[in-house]
């Protein structure tokens, strides 16, 4: 291939091919930045360094937590947590067995947090939708069966006009057999979460601070991985409330989980030589 | 003993060959031997009764019903929609004319000097304001809704005219006849108040659109939706107050009202907002052969702050722009039960611990929170799950349980935490001490956290307590 031109109209072009590619990459989306999770080995693998907002994100678990989705809605809840605190968050349920005692003692600030029983799944998505796109709502979960791509698409639409972010756990209430699982998704990450053995400190009775193992599956424009995670702030009186802490992530990432990654970790972006 | 079959009422016809009400059946065939008669039907008539109180909303929106036969009509401060009491009073009897009941209609200052003139006076009277004096004095006192007995009484002394009662020295007479009898007579003089039982409280927060043509089509409903509500919030806005509930209600053509209501959770008064919340259930309204008048209360009315002193604090702004609209369009698509939060309340017992409190009220300040440090799971089932479980006794952790057919080997766990009865709830007599469960958090070998008690200690070896799955820590 001939090379005649200047390097620098060179460079120009390939800059603009950059930014038309960042650009496809986040479909124009005006870009609502990102809540980090405080520790670079999972921050580096998410765009912009943190779970990204005015996006929506699955959380799925395994086995029986289809039905019970227990270790997906703690995650949730620790994600949501420090979005909440912000602002107002919504809780869109088909089961109404969420308590709030529970989400009290992992740090969620439970009198922010509006409870929604609906009573389908539509109406979960369509309620989802009208609460991402209200004013002073920062944080909306839902728990749906399966989302196909028209809904998924209204919702990153509904999330797009304030930056609220979505969060949607994949959940059978009530059992039964599962649907036909629809092709595609417009969700920004994936995560499928199941509950891991706790360690408490040496010398001590009982459990310790709860503990998850997350898988990220999918996630545009970043990377996946895995991952074990401690909730330390559940549960101690001393944590009287997230606020008091200053910012840190409820989360706190205790080790990489290397060998049940799916795919090489490799940027995506390779720097043009 | 067989009981006498009397006359129940009698028509206008009846009434002029001589019959009356509680007349004996036989004495009536008698006298009038081609005497029609249908069985009394207390109970449809109360039905009617209720049903004509709902068509009268349309003219206050104070109505009281005054079983058997009769209903009053607060029409105080409303008059003036139709020009006057003379003008209403003949719409009135226009309009009801049109259903083929036989009715008497007076105004009165009184509740008891209506019920008098309506039974006993001219039909069509309209008592000047404090005039119902000269009106009552010729009635019979029969028509101070006294007790049978009692007017029977006055009448053999000779006492024919309410006149000649309101002429007789008060302690004497009250002595006589009881103090029933004197309030009876003040409540009809307005010397004394009287309280009705009004159908719907009364609000003076009530707007009404008339139309000359009646209507049916849809988007006709929405818009008159739109005026009355508009209608009623200028009031509103305009003396600073805000509303928690609004009831639109339509009267057709064949008299029957359609009420629909909805619900704020911030009192408010924004007309596009709560026509918005009424367009929904237009479509479950039968218009029938048609609408011919749409009226509105509000309910719930508070004095709310103007607009401009709100916009400096951020999070009312953000309420009152976002969250309050969300929550309102929320509870009135799925119900109020079906939006909620959790609001704390001072219980041992998990199941008791969280109330459902309505999304926007401010929380309880008396009330401590939860505490943290009692772990509670996150998924708090409802009703707590059988499992089978093998523990060492008395006190220890389960080593093993099997729930939903699957087995889980418990490597870790915490407790007990004893949840007993609240006895001061109930009699002292029936507390008890073994009415107690206790908690353990138990962790098996997977990761997964549980939330497992026994019912009650172990007493019998023949019959071991039970244990149960009540919530998952995830």
């Amino acid at each position: 291939m001939s090379d005649f031109r200047a390097p620098s109209a060179r460079e120009g072009r390939l800059d603009a091919a950059r930014a038309k590619i960042a650009a496809i990459e986040t479909g124009g989306r005006a870009d609502f930045g990102g809540l980090p999770f405080g520790d670079a080995r999972i921050d580096a693998c998410l765009p912009g360094g943190g779970l990204p907002l005015g996006r929506w994100h699955e959380i799925t678990g395994p086995g029986m937590e289809v039905e019970t989705a227990a270790a997906p809605a703690l995650f949730t809840a620790l994600m949501a947590a420090p979005l909440a605190l912000r602002g107002q968050a919504v809780w869109v349920l088909r089961r109404d067995d969420l308590s709030a005692p529970g989400l009290a003692g992992l740090g969620f600030p439970a009198d922010r947090l509006i409870q929604v029983c609906a009573r389908d799944e539509a109406e979960t998505l369509s309620v989802m939708e009208d609460a991402l796109a209200t004013l002073g709502v920062t944080a909306v979960v839902g728990e749906v069966e399966a989302v196909d791509l028209t809904a998924g698409r209204r919702l990153q639409l509904a999330c797009e006009k304030r930056g609220a972010t979505g969060f949607l756990i994949r959940r059978r209430p009530f059992g039964g057999q599962a649907r036909r699982e629809a092709g595609g998704s417009a969700s920004a990450t994936r995560w499928r979460v199941r509950s891991a053995p706790s360690e408490p400190p040496a010398g001590e009775f009982g459990l310790g601070a709860p503990r998850l193992d997350v898988t990220l599956e999918r996630c545009r424009g970043g990377r996946t991985g895995a991952w074990l995670f401690e909730a330390t702030a559940a549960y101690e009186l001393e944590v009287q409330n997230l606020e008091a802490r200053d910012g840190t992530h409820p989360l706190r990432l205790v080790a990489e989980l290397a060998d049940r990654q799916l795919a090489p970790a490799q940027p995506l972006h390779r720097t043009a030589a | 003993m067989r009981a006498v079959r009397r006359l129940h009422a009698a028509s206008a016809e009846a009434a002029a060959l001589g019959l009356h009400a509680g007349q004996k059946a036989t004495d009536a065939l008698a006298l009038v031997p081609e005497l029609v008669t249908a069985e009394a039907e207390p109970e449809a008539d109360t039905t009617a009764l209720s049903a004509l109180v709902d068509w009268c909303v349309r003219f206050s929106p104070a109505v009281a019903a005054d079983p058997p036969d009769g209903l009053l009509l607060d029409v105080t401060g409303v008059d003036h929609l139709w020009g006057g009491e003379a003008a209403m009073l003949a719409d009135f009897r226009t309009r009801l004319a049109k259903s083929g009941l036989p009715f008497r209609c007076v105004i009165a200052d009184t509740p008891g000097a209506a019920w008098a003139l309506v039974r006993f006076g001219e039909d069509g009277t309209i008592a000047p304001p404090g005039g119902q004096g000269p009106l009552l004095a010729p009635l019979p006192p029969a028509a101070l809704r006294l007790e049978p007995e009692t007017w029977a009484q006055i009448e053999r002394l000779g006492l024919r005219r309410i006149g000649q009662i309101m002429d007789l020295p008060r302690a004497p007479f009250g002595r006589r006849f009881g103090q029933a009898a004197l309030t009876r007579l003040d409540q009809a003089l307005g010397r004394e108040t009287e309280a009705l039982t009004f159908r719907r409280p009364p609000t003076p927060w009530f707007a009404r659109l008339a139309f000359a043509e009646p209507i049916s089509a849809p988007e006709d409903m929405a818009r008159v939706t739109a005026d009355v509500t508009a209608r009623l919030c200028a009031r509103l806005e305009a003396e600073s107050h805000g509303a928690r509930r609004f009831e639109l209600c339509f009267h057709r053509l064949d008299g029957k009202a359609m009420p629909l209501s909805i619900g704020l959770a911030l009192p408010g008064r924004d007309p596009i907002r709560i026509a918005r919340l009424f367009a929904p259930r237009l479509e479950t309204v039968d218009p029938g052969f048609g609408i011919e008048v749409v009226t509105i209360t509000a309910q719930a009315v508070e004095a709310t702050s103007g607009r401009q002193v709100r916009l400096d604090a951020l999070r009312d702004a953000a309420l009152e722009d976002g969250l309050a609209p969300l929550v309102d369009r929320l509870t009135n698509r799925l119900g109020p039960e079906r939006v909620w939060r959790s609001a704390p309340v001072e219980s041992h017992v998990p199941e008791l611990a969280a109330a459902r409190a309505r999304p926007l009220d401010a929380p309880a300040p008396e009330v401590r929170a939860w505490n943290r440090e009692a772990p509670r799971p996150l998924r708090l089932f409802r009703r707590p799950e059988p499992v089978e479980v093998m523990a060492p006794i008395p006190d220890d952790p389960p080593t093993l349980f099997r729930w939903r057919g699957q087995v889980h080997r418990v490597r870790r766990a915490e407790g007990p935490e004893r949840i007993a009865e609240e006895w001061w709830k109930g009699a002292i007599g029936d507390a008890r001490t073994d009415n107690l469960r206790d908690y353990y958090r138990v962790e098996d070998d997977a990761g997964g956290r549980f939330w497992l008690f026994r019912v009650g200690l172990y007493a019998d070896p023949e019959d071991p307590p039970k244990w149960w799955l009540h919530g998952l820590f995830g």
